[in-house]
This record gives structure tokens, sequence and C-alpha cells, in this order.
């Protein structure tokens, strides 16, 4: 769906975004990431809005940069984080409007905002101008413009900015709905990392215009399902410690307490492996590591911190990778 | 269940509909439309189109009926004559009333999309800059014009109906007044769109366009009375619309001269283009 080798991309002299690698597959992907740290100037990027100074890729087929940007846009839907609304015209007028210029014919645009105004839950009060909507439905509103056309692709900046945890869950629903019902692929922006945990199959985390982890949902809550705190009753002996790897991969130790992500979803076995191996297992407690943990590791700590949370580091180059060669994402359930 | 129940997918057909041009200037024509002051607008030059076709009458009175001989004189000193009736179609208080209107359309017409951050959301669709000039300038154009057209082309069809080829409006009034309404229609978009383009909000895109009209009228007057110039008149782009009509039908001497006219008017035109172009660029657009 979306693939980048080496993009770069500068404001004058300021690099915005630095020798990005990275591919997307078609699904609903969470882009996470602190302000600043190039989400806009990616989105800005991938509707062609801005030209690559080094490097490329292609969104849809399309290469970056192309002349054919305009007809790129055509397929991809965007919701933007600010209230983009028409005050003085109705949402069905607005929905409409935006159907058409994205090369809908008047009359099939006018079916469309029907349609996509009831999809969003909008069907009551389609007529009504906009400055009379509350947050919610100015909300709904900048989301079924950003489908009206049907794309293949739909990029929501912050789409649950100002809602009330009501709002937020009927919006991450419709979001949900999206992918399900229509099978167009999502592209979710966000700073609130509850949306994307809900939403998202794919991760990618951004910070100072570099990708500092990408990988897939799936594996990652796989993963973090399989970190375990444990605790003996005496410290290990070195080669005890040593043979802890036939359990699976030590994260950190030290004390007797030892961070461990299992290689088999057996965590029992480490009761059989501390008898086999003389010692007393007392405490064995599963870490229940949160996405933003992971996401402050990934910001500010070191490559070695994201060890065991199924995240790359460093994407690997597209090219590079075999059977999900357009992915560079482990395969959800896998890793 | 609705009769507009979900249909998605299929995905429609993309690319079949109007340019985008089009588009944008149809939804803000609509919008104008729906404006109260436009209301006003029409009553007042719809008064001001009455008077002109009475005016009209009149002068054909004038020339037919030797009853009114008597009064034929004070008539002549009143209104018009020649080449200059035949200008006034578009001139004088009509004109600055069409000025004020294309203020208040142009002048909202780039602001409010700036105030309502909608031009980025604009060319985050397939709507490259120029078609978003090209919209914008449908509208702010074409309004002036539709509005100056039935001041030319009324009174010429009266007076055709009325007396014919000998009427007191020429048969080729038309091929004059309507180059002189699109050049006319041209300074005005150009003007208040850049002055649009320059505001964060309509009200002072509306607020811009009267002060550069105002502010330049006078300097330009001021000059070409001290330097005795009266091609310093060209700086002020309500003498370059009073003069087009001016220059098409003949009027001597004409306020402003061809050179001076067409010079000022291509200067115009480039100036407050070039300023919309660089106020509604695409890396303005910030997401």
């Amino acid at each position: 769906m979306i693939a980048f080798e080496h993009l770069e991309v500068r404001y004058g002299p300021v690099v915005a975004l630095r020798d990005l690698t990275l591919a997307l597959e078609d699904g609903v992907i969470g882009l996470l990431g602190p302000n600043g740290s190039g989400k806009s100037t990616l989105l800005k990027t991938l509707l062609g809005l801005l030209s690559p100074a080094q490097g490329g890729g292609t969104v849809l087929g399309v290469p970056l940069g192309s002349p054919r940007a305009a007809e790129l846009r055509a397929r991809i839907g965007y919701m933007p984080e600010y209230d983009a609304l028409i005050e003085d015209a109705s949402a069905f007028e607005q929905v409409a409007f935006w159907g058409e210029l994205s090369g809908l014919p008047a009359e099939q645009s006018r079916d469309r905002a029907h349609e996509v105004l009831h999809f969003v839950g909008l069907d009551e009060s389609r007529y009504r101008k906009a400055s009379g909507y509350s947050t919610g439905m100015r909300q709904r509103v900048k989301l079924a413009q950003a489908l009206v056309h049907s794309p293949e692709l739909v990029f929501l900046d912050e789409p649950t900015n100002g809602l009330d945890p009501d709002g937020r869950r009927r919006m991450l629903d419709l979001v949900l709905k999206v992918r399900a019902e229509l099978g167009t692929g999502v592209i979710l922006a966000s700073h609130l990392l509850e949306d994307v945990e809900r939403c998202a199959d794919q991760l990618v985390i951004l910070d100072q215009g570099q990708v500092k982890a990408a990988g897939s949902m799936e594996g990652l809550r796989r993963m973090l399902a399989r970190r375990f705190e444990l605790r003996f009753l005496d410290p290990l002996a070195a080669e005890q410690e040593a043979a802890l790897a036939e359990l699976g991969t030590v994260l950190e130790g030290r004390n007797g307490l030892y961070d461990l992500e299992f290689a088999a979803a057996e965590p029992a076995a480490a009761f059989r492996w501390a008898q086999a191996h003389g010692t007393v297992l007392v405490q064995l407690t599963p870490r229940h590591d949160r996405l933003d943990e992971v996401l402050i590791r990934a910001l500010h700590g070191t490559p070695d911190d994201l060890r065991g949370t199924g995240l790359r580091p460093t994407p690997p180059d597209p090219r590079a990778v075999g059977g999900t060669a357009s992915s560079g994402f482990p395969a959800p359930g896998g890793n | 269940m609705p009769i507009y129940a979900p249909t998605l997918p299929p995905r429609p057909e993309r690319g079949l509909g109007d340019p985008p041009a089009l588009v944008l200037a149809r939804f803000d024509v609509r919008r104008v439309l729906r404006q109260r002051i436009g209301m006003f607008f029409l009553f007042t030059l719809g008064v001001w189109l009455l008077i002109k076709l009475v005016m009209l009458y009149v002068n054909h009175l004038l020339g037919t009926k030797t009853q009114l001989a008597g009064v034929k004189d004070l008539a002549t000193a009143l209104l018009p004559q020649g080449a200059a009736f035949q200008a006034d179609f578009l001139s004088g208080p009509m004109l600055f009333v069409i000025w004020l209107l294309a203020a208040f359309v142009g002048g909202g017409l780039v602001a409010r999309d700036t105030l309502h951050r909608i031009r980025p959301l604009m060319y985050a669709h397939p709507v490259r800059p120029a078609d978003y000039w090209m919209g914008k300038a449908l509208t702010a154009v074409g309004l002036p014009l539709a509005v100056m057209l039935p001041f030319i082309l009324l009174p010429w069809v009266l007076s055709l109906l009325i007396a014919g080829g000998a009427g007191p409006v020429w048969p080729t009034l038309p091929l004059r007044m309507i180059p002189a309404a699109l050049a006319i229609a041209l300074l005005m978009g150009a003007v208040t769109l850049g002055a649009s383009a320059l505001a964060a909000t309509p009200r002072a895109g509306v607020g811009w366009s009267l002060g550069i009209l105002f502010g330049l009228n006078a300097p330009a007057t001021v000059l070409a009375k001290v330097l005795d110039q009266p091609a310093w008149q060209a700086l002020s782009p309500t003498d370059l619309a009073a003069a087009w009509p001016q220059l098409l039908c003949g009027v001597t001497p004409p306020a402003l001269g061809w050179l001076p006219t067409a010079l000022g008017t291509a200067a115009h035109l480039a100036v407050w283009a070039w300023i919309l172009r660089m106020r509604t660029r695409p890396s303005e657009a910030v997401l």
C-alpha cells in the first residue's frame, strides 16, 4: 500500500523526515509520535503536497512527487485534525461538495453524501448548518467528507480530538467499521495510545522525523503477553543464568529477579526448569507492559530497550524482506 | 430502511465530474446568493437599471417629439450626449455600487477559506492551485460581469425595440461595452481576490478591498493633479474601470489614454494575481 526508501523531506534547510525506510500493508496503521515528530509532514508527503528531497517511495502504486499526485488524491480520503468545516453550509451540502471536488458527478456526489452521512450516523441532522453542530458531530462530518468518494486509503488525523469518552468510543467504532465494512485502508495518526491500541493492526512510532519503531500490533500484543518476571529463592549461579536461555530471552536480570520473554507460550515450564536446575522458583508474574511503556522506550531508550516488544527499531529494507516483501513488518502472529 | 441506506461499496467511478474550478465557483456563487447583502445590491442595482432605461426613453423622446423642443436644451444639459451617453451605461454611481458588490463578494472568497482552514483540506483533494485560483476568479469576475451585462444589453434591446437602428443606443454598443465590462470585471476580481488573500477573515477581506480601492484612489488623484500628469490616475483601479467604457466608446477627451489604461490594468492584474498565488500556495497549507 505504502513504501518508502531512504525518504528525506526538507523545509528549506530543515530536515523534517530523515532517511525513512518503511513499508506498510493494507490495514489500520497507527502512526504514533509526539508533536513535531513528523506525522503531519509524512501525511503531506503521502498526499503529494511535498516532494522528497532524497529517496522515494510509492503510495497505492503511484510514485511520490509524480505529476499524478492529483489523480492519487482522488483515491485518498483525508480527515484533518483541525476544524475544517464550512460553517454556513449544512453537512449534506459540504459532503456533497467535497465529493464533487474528488471527481464525482454532481448527482452521484449528492447520493453518496446521503449514504455516507447515514453511515457516520448523521442522517437526521444532515440539513443543519455546521455552525450548530457539537464537537462529535463535527468530527463525523469530517469523517464523512473523507469517505464520500470511497477512497482506497483514508488518513485520519487525531479523529478523537476534543471528544468525550462516549464520543471517542463511537468514533473509534466508526474507524473499525470503515475498515470492516468498506475495506478501506486507514492511517490513524494520534498521540492517544489507547486509540491506536484499539484500532490499529500495524504501528509506526515516529520521532524527530525518524521511524523509532514499527511492527504489527498483534505481534506486539503476543510478545507482551509472553513477558514474565521470575523470582528465584536464591540468586542463580552463572551456569544457571546461562541455562535460562532454554526458556527464552532474558531481557534483564539482577539479584535473583529476571525479566524474561518466553520462547513458547507455556510459562509453567519455568517450574520444571527450576526443578531440573536445582533451584526454587518462588514467583512468576506476567509483565503487563502497556503500549505507553513501549512508546516511551521507543522514543527515549536505545534500540536495545525495544527487545521483547516485537517492534523493529530500524525497519528493514523492504526489498530484503522475503515472504512479506512489501511489508517490512513481522507477520501477524509471528515474531 | 431509508432509501439512502448505504450501498458502499461498490466504489463510484471517479473522474467523471465537473472540473474542480467549476465545482468551486458553483459552490461559492450559491453561498453569495444566500447572503442578505445580495438582496441589497440586487435592489439598488435594479433601481439604477430602471433609471437608466427611463433616461434612454427620455433621450429617445427628445430626439423624436417636436412638442418637447422647449425642454430639449435643459435635458441636453442634464443628460450626457453622443459617445458619453453610450459610455454612461457603465459608469458613475452604478459602477461604484458594483465595486462595492465586488468588494463584498470577492473580499470574503479567499479569506473565508483561510479562516476555516478549508484550503489545506482542498489541496488534500485532487485540486491543484490553478484550479483553486480559477474557481475563485470565476466567482469574483463572473458575478460583477453578470451584473454589468443587463446594464448593456437591456438598454440596447429597448433601443432596438423602440427605434430600430436609429435609436439613441448604438447598434454596435455590445461590441464595445462587453469588452469594457470584461476588463472592469477582471480588475474587480483581481483586486478583491488579492485583498482577500491578504486577510485572515472575510470582514478583513472586505476591509482590505475597500481600503485598496479608496487608498489608491486618493494618491492617484493627488499625484495626477500635483504633477499635472493624468496618467497617474492609472494607479487607481476605480479610475481604470471608469476609463475602459470611455475609451471603447470613443469619448473625447477620455479621462485616461489607451496606454496608461492598458498598462495600469495589466499591472494591477499581475500584482494582485501574484499576491493571490503567493498567499494560497500548497506549501502554505499546514495540515
